[in-house]
Order: C-alpha cells, then structure tokens, then sequence
C-alpha cells in the first residue's frame, strides 16, 4: 500500500539575514494510512518544521516529500493552500480559536472555507464525540483550555481530513485535560481511522500513539 | 459565514467601527453640502435675478454670470439708447456693490422709478421707499435673519444707513440703496454694471436682443431664459475648481481613515488570519473578507452622512435662514459612490497584505 505521507532526505533551511538556520538535515519519514504517530525530540530539533512541510504551510528547501500522492517540490503556493483545505487538519498548543466567534461558528468556518457547506450529521457526530455540544454557543474567552482543545480538534476533523497535525496538543494542559484530549485522539483514530501526527514532549502522551518516531538536530534519530 | 466573521469583528472593536464610520459619513457630508450650498446659492441667486421681471440683461464686455464679481460699469447714458429701441417697456439700471463685512452682501444702487417700472414694484412689509441718500431698503428674509427693523440704522461699505423700509424678497437682491449714492460710494459716477431690459411682452424678447446687439456689439446681451441655465457651477470655473477640490478632500479623508482602520485591524489580527491559513483559506478568500468588512463600514457611514446631511441641513438653515442648501438625489448617489470606490480602495492594500501573510510567522505573531 502507498504510504500516505514519505518524505526523503528533507531539508529545510531558514535564512536570518546572512545566517543560514538549518532546522531538518535530512528527514527519512514513512507513514501509513491510518497511523498515530508521535513525534518526541528536544526543543529546536525541527518538530514543528516538519509539521508544517508536511501540512503544507511552508515551502521545503531540498529533499522529496510525497503527501497523499502530491509532490510539495512542484506546488506553488496556491496549490499548497488547496491541498491543505481539503486534506489537512492542524491542531496547535495555542488552541487557535478566533476569538471573536462561538465553538460552533469556529468549526462552521472550517466547513465554509472548504466548501462544502455545513454538514449537520458531521457536525453533530464530530461535537457528540468531543463531547463539546453543551458549550457551542460559547466564545473561546468563556471556555476552559480543555474545552477549546476539544473544540479546535472538532474543527480540524469535521471535513474529514486525510491527515490531523497535531503540535504539542497537550502543551497547555493539566494533567486531567491532557487525557481527555489523547483519549479523543486516539478513539478518532481508532473508529475513523484518521491519520495523526502527534509532536509532544511529554511521555504519557507518546505512549498513547502506535509508534513513536524521535528527532534531533534536524534528523529522525529512532523509529 | 463570512458575514458573521465580519459583523463580529466590527462590534469587536466598537470604537475603531465608530470613527471608520463616522469618516465616511463626514466624507459624504461634505460633499452634500458643499455642492448643496453651491447650487443652493447660485439657483437662489438666479432665482431671484428672474424675479426682476426683466427679460433681457445687458452687461459689459466680459462681465461673470455671478453678480458681484463684475466691476466694470458701463455709462449710464445707455439706459436712455436702450429705451428708445421698438418694444422695450422699461430699462432699469443697477449699480452692484459688494459689502463684505459681517457676510457677503451684494448691493443694488437702483433708480427706484425705473425698477419699480420692470418689477413692478416693491411689496412693502413695513416702512417706504427712500427718502433720503443714505437709505436702505432690505428684504423680509435678511430683516428676519438679522432681526432688523423699519428706521434702525445698518453700516454697509463704511457709511451707515437708515432703513426705510422692508420689501418682499425675490427683486434681484436683498439690499437695495439709492443708485445716486452707490455712483458716489464707488466713484462711478453716472455708470451703471447691469441693466434689466423689460420688453412690452416676453414675446419680443430675442427681437430685443438682436436690436441691442446691433446698438451694443461687444456686451453681453443674455435673455433671462438663457442667463438661468447659464448659472450652474459648471460655467463657473472658479466655482469648479472649488468644488473638485472640496470633493477630493472629503474623498481622501474617508480613503485614510479607513486604509488606516484596516491597516490597524489586519495588524491586530494577524494571528486570527495565520489560523484562518492554516484552514486552508486561500488569498482571494481572506481579501474578500477584508473588503466586505471595510464596505460594510462604507455603507453604515454612507447612510449616516445622507441622514447626517439631512439633519446638518436643517439646523443650517435654522440658524442661516438667508442659505440655501439644495440636496439631489444624484448627488447623493454619487458622494454615495463615492465614499464606497474610495473606502475599497483604501482597504485594498491592507487586504492585499494580509493575503500575504505568511501563515507561520502570522500563527506565531504576539
Ligand atoms: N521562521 C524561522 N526563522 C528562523 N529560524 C527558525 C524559524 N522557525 C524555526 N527556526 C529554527 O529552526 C529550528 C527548529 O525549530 P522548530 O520550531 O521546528 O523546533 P521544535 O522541535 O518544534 O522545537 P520546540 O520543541 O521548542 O517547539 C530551531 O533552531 C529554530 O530556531
Ligand atoms: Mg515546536
């Protein structure tokens, strides 16, 4: 079976002026359909960067990244931009809301920007599942970190992404709600068989994963 | 969906929502009544050119549509020629002076004999007709916008007058004075610079002029007809130019104010638009967004000026009941369009910008 995402000796080099940051050296990645995988390595290893190569929001500099079938060396930005629409689902440790809308117009903006219109039978399965119904008129000031983990999972999902990219999802959570949010991630992966690519740094949270792939200094280390 | 995001993102920020719009409402203000004014001025003072009742003006060569601005007298022995032409009824000579303290006042020095004959007369609300060189006779709408009455003395062009009496408005100007007195304020002594020529019947109006103008062949020899759809800003050119550019100062206005408000706000919002990347939302997506925002602004602001300007109106002409201030529809239609080119426009580039953005330096802006 094709593998959904591969990458091959990716580089990604970020110029500061005259100096050239390197943040990957090199990424041999293999993922398959349907994996949850986490992502562990030191800060400034180069996590986040491969998110978003991988998401689509940053050009790489050299090396072979296939996502899906689409070759990311050969899209121009309006292409990536589409890609991502229809094939990706970020989630942050910042949570990300917009703040000026309610947990229902922030996951009915998702499914606006798609295209496809609102879908009441996936809304409503995706918000029963995160079990965020009671709180979807409410703005982000008036919700609790959990609860907007839970709602910007919801509106990753709810166009039924090939991919969730999830960085450090539980960074800003204690304890209770770290579990709350990995327990919804791996039953999405378990009933929808939804791909997700987990950065964390904290173990419990990679141990929820199938596989956990490390990183440092810009290279996979260990898979 | 976006209109939500839009209407949201507008309370949001109430104040910056105030000020954007309240710029465009004063952009479309301005415009209204400054060309309101203008045209109110200039069909009003046509207006009350027509009530003369004369059918043909004579004036000297070169001489402006806008009295007043006209200098050059003409010899008042002309008046005598004039009369004798076949179907003239009457010939009324004037002396116009220009009294610019406390408001701009134009002047008529009249023979009263002679423009009673192509009036017909003065209706006299009060007092008489002059008695004596340094009278004044002023009109019911300048009495009542300065609370003048019958035999208090005013202070025209350095001399003080008494007013003799208070005339039904409408007869060419608001203030008239004795024509021998205005010769001799002005030292143009037995001139005269405009003469209204009353024909025995309007019929023989162009008869008329052709007759003057073999008598007179440089003046300018208008019927009253013509001399009123003359007087539009457009054959004003000092006019004109005035109001272009009053016009483009309103549009500039409203242009900064909300390129400013827009630029301010794709600032602040820099991260909501990283997220709504990350969504995968495209260029033109996040531009139409933008646009639609500051359009919305345009078009509350431009209802707020049409009824501003409405309400501005009245509470000008209560307190200036000599103004007038003539609003059109058209005209509000095009400040209208106006103020919405020039706000998109002004949005266009902050919107651009935003499309820009780059979605990771933009989700990880403070
Ligand atoms: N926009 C940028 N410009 C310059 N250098 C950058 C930029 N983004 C990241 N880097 C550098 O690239 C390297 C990898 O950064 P990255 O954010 O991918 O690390 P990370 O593994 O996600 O770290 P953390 O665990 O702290 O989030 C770091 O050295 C970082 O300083
Ligand atoms: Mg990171």
């Amino acid at each position: 079976m094709e593998p959904i995402i591969a990458t091959q000796d990716l580089k990604k080099v970020f110029r500061l002026g005259k100096v050239q940051v390197p943040a990957l050296r090199g990424v041999d990645l293999i993922v398959q359909e349907g994996e949850f995988l986490a992502v562990v390595g030191p800060s400034g290893c180069g996590k986040s960067t491969l998110l978003h190569i991988l998401g689509g929001l940053t050009n790489p500099t050299s090396g072979h990244v296939l996502v899906d079938g689409n070759d990311f060396i050969t899209m121009n930005d309006a292409d990536r931009t589409r890609f991502r629409r229809h094939k990706i689902g970020f989630v942050f440790q910042r949570f990300n809301l917009l703040p000026t809308l309610t947990a229902r117009q922030n996951i009915a903006i998702a499914q606006h920007i798609q295209g496809n219109g609102f879908n009441p039978h996936r809304f409503d399965a995706v918000a029963d599942m995160l079990g965020i119904r009671e709180k979807l008129n409410h703005k982000p000031f008036a919700m609790s970190g959990g609860e907007q983990q839970r709602v910007a999972i919801a509106r990753a999902v709810i166009c039924e992404p090939k991919i969730l990219l999830a960085d450090e999802p539980t960074g800003n959570l204690d304890t209770e709600n770290s579990q709350i949010v990995l327990n919804m991630l791996r039953a999405l992966n378990r009933s929808f068989r939804q791909t997700i690519l987990m950065i964390t740094h904290n173990p419990e949270a990679a141990a929820v994963a199938d596989r956990v792939v490390r990183m440092r200094d810009g290279r996979v280390v260990s898979d | 969906m976006v209109n939500r995001m839009v209407l949201q993102n507008i309370m949001h920020r109430p104040v910056r929502t105030a000020v954007s719009i309240l710029a465009v409402a004063i952009e479309v203000g301005m415009v209204m009544l400054v060309v309101g004014l203008t045209t109110g001025l200039l069909n009003e003072s046509a207006k009350r050119v027509e009530g003369v009742g004369a059918d043909v003006l004579v004036q000297p060569p070169g001489a402006s549509f806008f009295f007043g601005l006209t200098q050059a007298p003409m010899p008042i022995k002309i008046a005598d020629r004039l009369a004798e032409i076949p179907r003239v009824g009457g010939v009324a000579p004037a002396l116009f002076q220009f009294n610019s303290t406390g408001g701009l006042n134009l002047i008529y020095g009249i023979d009263m004999e002679s423009f009673n004959r192509v009036t017909g007369g003065f209706v006299y609300h009060s007092g008489g007709p002059f008695e004596q060189p340094y009278d004044i006779l002023v009109d019911d709408w300048y009495a009542k916008a300065n609370h003048v009455k019958v035999g208090q003395n005013l202070s025209f062009l350095n001399h003080s007058f008494r007013v003799a009496g208070i005339v039904e408005h409408g007869k060419g100007a608001r203030l008239f004075i004795p024509l021998k007195t205005a010769q001799e304020m002005s030292g143009a002594l037995d001139k005269a610079s405009i003469f209204f020529v009353k024909c025995t019947d309007p019929g023989y109006t162009d008869q008329v002029i052709t007759s003057i103008h073999q008598l007179l062949p440089r003046y300018q020899i208008l019927s009253v007809k013509e001399y009123m759809s003359l007087m539009s800003s457009n054959n004003l050119p000092a006019m004109r130019a005035f109001l272009t550019v009053m016009i483009l100062v309103a549009v500039v206005i409203g242009f900064l104010v909300i390129f400013l408000s827009m630029y301010t706000t794709i600032t602040e919002r820099t991260r909501e638009i990283g997220i709504l990347k990350s969504l995968g939302a495209s260029k033109t997506y996040i531009i139409e967004a933008i646009l639609r925002e500051a359009g919305l602004l345009a078009v509350i602001g431009v209802l707020a000026g049409i009824a501003g300007t409405w309400f501005a109106r009245k509470v000008i002409l209560a307190s200036f009941p000599t103004l007038s201030i003539d609003l059109t529809i058209e005209w509000a239609g095009r400040a209208a369009l106006l103020a919405m080119v020039g706000s998109l426009i002004g949005a266009f580039y902050p919107a651009l910008r935003a499309a820009q953005l780059d979605p990771v330096d933009a989700l990880s802006y403070e």
